[in-house]
């Protein structure tokens, strides 16, 4: 049980840190990052020429297009339009249950706008048990399965089945637009062993294949984003050292950098004072390194003003050089979002159909013990377990 | 282990819940269902011996107050008078909210929602059918969870409602709003009958009198009511 009364000083402190971080000093960075994108605004390619010349120890995007201080506006969608979208939920491997098998959720939906047709809206629970789902072997290594796995193969699933949703859906004759919750930067996958990186990148490089050969975007939707790329960018352009930053051989090193004038700021913040309701940034390309291993499907991001929120739009390289598509991704996350209060709202109904709450997750187990009992499988939870179920006072 | 093939030959049907609801979440259209369950109006989600609740096979298509229903259960024909209607949220969780759109403009726009709404109906177990014969009776069993239920077609209508009995049976339900239940029987009842419907509802009038005979106001109440439609409004 938590003693709520006992966390109540850390919470009122914790408040207190909290609205001290958005004071002058914060505001004084944010206020010194906008200075930077408007300087670089049009000259971009000069900003990108420094990039190319640097050595930074973050994480930066190449800059595909400009302005950068300004939005573009949302086109209007088609009258006609599907959306596909998929999420995932897991009931997590527990061994401390009866059996250590895990489950994988996703929840489908198909929305059809512009005409009276019934959307799909649907869930398939998928269970895990045999051992090579259990105990896989990668790197020549048996390793039981952990969450961190779990996880990961509940995002690619999420992946293959949105591509197979909108290549069926258009195949039905509809024109389809792919939407999934969270990154299409599968960063999980560095320092991973080779073979698991190699079985993955097929599923997902095949994923992209498919829908860019039928010419149907997808997009990742990342709401409430933290990453801080394109501010990245700014702290090398922002970095007076001769021929480019060189972050291991920072002459301030031990002191405050120049660079640290925009510190601690994100994109979502940076974008928020420039973008209004239903514009989009420039376009940029990420960087991370797994995406070395994507193959031709290199992932772009753009920033949106989604109404609420400034939510992050990522896209791969088909849809990110197809002027149509990008517009139609565009269009579509606007109008999304103004449907669903502000986030899109295909992707809060994947979201019910996938979640796996926690009284479904006890029936479940509750279940399994039964249909065990009933035919007379052996099966024994941990006493933690039982413990946790009988508490005794 | 890192997810199945991408094919891109699958299709739209192969997304569907594993143990698809025909009621209310298969995008299939109604009218690709034949056999003697495509006539049905919906399905027994909570029965007892003298009511029982049903899904409406479609959103808002329950039948009308006051109609006459029969249940299909393991070899029994219920029948039963629908009294109560209403469409909500499926989702217990989840509640309708005013989109200031009109119904054309959200099923276009939103067109989710109406996947999340079902209209239920309630029945008021009144007999079963024996053959032909309708026996005033409450049936041995109760109606069986998921049985579908049909409208009664204009015959069984007649058979239910040839026998006053079923007048007594509405006036001692409780929990309805009787009188009003009464006269939209009665007016189902008389639909059913061509011609001879003023004989008709001089039997009936008469049995109300007899069970009425202490609630004068009421009786007038109902009979005036009824002499309304006698004059040609109903028939």
């Amino acid at each position: 049980m938590l003693d709520l009364s006992a966390v109540r000083h850390q919470i009122n402190s914790m408040v207190a840190d909290h609205a001290e971080g958005g004071t002058a000093a914060f505001d004084a960075r944010v206020r010194v990052a906008v200075t930077e994108l408007q300087r670089w605004s049009s000259d971009w390619p000069a900003l990108q020429q420094q990039l190319d010349r640097s050595r930074s120890s973050w994480m930066v995007p190449r800059i595909v297009s400009g302005p950068l201080a300004q939005g573009c506006t949302a086109p209007d969608r088609p009258e006609r339009l599907s959306v596909a979208a998929t999420d995932g939920s897991q009931i997590f491997p527990d061994r401390h249950e009866i059996s250590p098998c895990y489950l994988l959720n996703i929840g489908y939906v198909l929305l059809h706008y512009g005409t009276d047709e019934r959307p799909l809206l649907s869930s398939r629970p998928s269970l895990y048990w045999r051992d090579d789902d259990l105990y896989p072997q990668w790197g020549g290594r048996r390793t039981a399965i952990n969450r961190d796995m779990v996880g990961f193969r509940r995002s690619l699933l999420e992946l293959t089945e949105l591509a197979e949703l909108a290549a069926a859906s258009q195949a039905a004759g509809h024109e389809t637009v792919a939407l999934t919750d969270g990154t299409l930067v599968f960063w999980g996958l560095e320092g991973r062993p080779p073979d698991f990186r190699q079985a993955s990148l097929t599923a997902l490089v095949s994923s992209f294949d498919l829908l860019a050969s039928r010419r149907i975007p997808i997009a990742g939707y990342i709401s409430r984003p933290g990453s801080p790329e394109v501010v990245n960018a700014l702290r090398v352009g922002i970095c007076p050292v001769e021929g480019g930053a060189d972050c291991d051989r920072c002459p301030w090193l031990g002191q405050v950098p120049p660079c640290a004038s925009v510190e601690s700021v994100s994109d979502a913040v940076l974008f928020r004072q420039i973008l209004q309701p239903g514009e989009r940034s420039a376009l940029f390309e990420s960087g991370s390194r797994v995406l070395e291993d994507y193959g031709v499907h290199q992932i772009f991001f753009f920033y949106i003003h989604a109404g609420d929120e400034i939510g992050r739009v990522e896209v791969p390289r088909y849809v990110a050089e197809d002027e149509e598509l990008l517009q139609l991704v565009h269009a579509t996350i606007i109008d999304q979002a103004a449907k669903g209060g502000g986030y899109p709202v295909s992707l809060a109904e994947a979201h019910e159909r996938a979640v796996v709450r926690g009284p479904e997750r006890e029936g479940f187990y509750r279940h399994l013990e039964e249909v065990f009992v009933r035919n007379d499988v052996g099966a024994r939870i941990s006493r933690k377990s039982l413990r946790k179920r009988t508490v005794g006072v | 282990m890192t997810g199945s093939e991408v094919t891109g030959t699958r299709s739209l049907e192969s997304f569907l819940d594993s143990d698809t609801r025909p009621l209310s979440r298969s995008p299939i259209p109604d009218d690709q269902d034949s056999g003697p369950a495509a006539a049905r109006v919906g399905e027994v989600v909570e029965s007892s011996t003298t009511t029982l609740i049903a899904e409406a096979r479609r959103l808002h298509g329950a039948p009308d107050f006051g109609a006459f229903v029969r249940i299909e259960s393991d070899g029994q024909q219920l029948v039963g008078v629908v009294h109560n209607a209403r469409t909500q949220s499926s989702e217990p969780n989840r509640r309708p909210m005013a989109y200031g759109k009109t119904e054309a403009e959200l099923r276009r726009e939103q067109p989710q929602i109406f996947e999340l709404l079902r209209t239920q109906f309630e029945v008021l177990v009144l007999g079963y059918l024996e053959g032909e014969a309708m026996v005033h009776r409450f049936p041995p069993q109760p109606a069986r969870i998921h049985s579908f239920v049909f409208p009664c077609d204009a015959a069984q209508v007649r058979v239910v409602t040839e026998d006053p009995q079923f007048l007594r049976s509405l006036l001692e339900a409780p929990g309805v709003p009787t009188d009003e239940l009464l006269l939209a029987t009665l007016r189902h009842a008389l639909e059913q009958r061509q011609g001879s419907t003023r004989d008709y509802l001089g039997v009936m009038g008469s049995e109300l009198s007899r069970v009425l005979r202490d609630d004068y106001d009421r009786l007038s109440s109902l009979i005036r009511r009824m002499t309304t439609w006698g004059r040609g409004e109903a028939s």
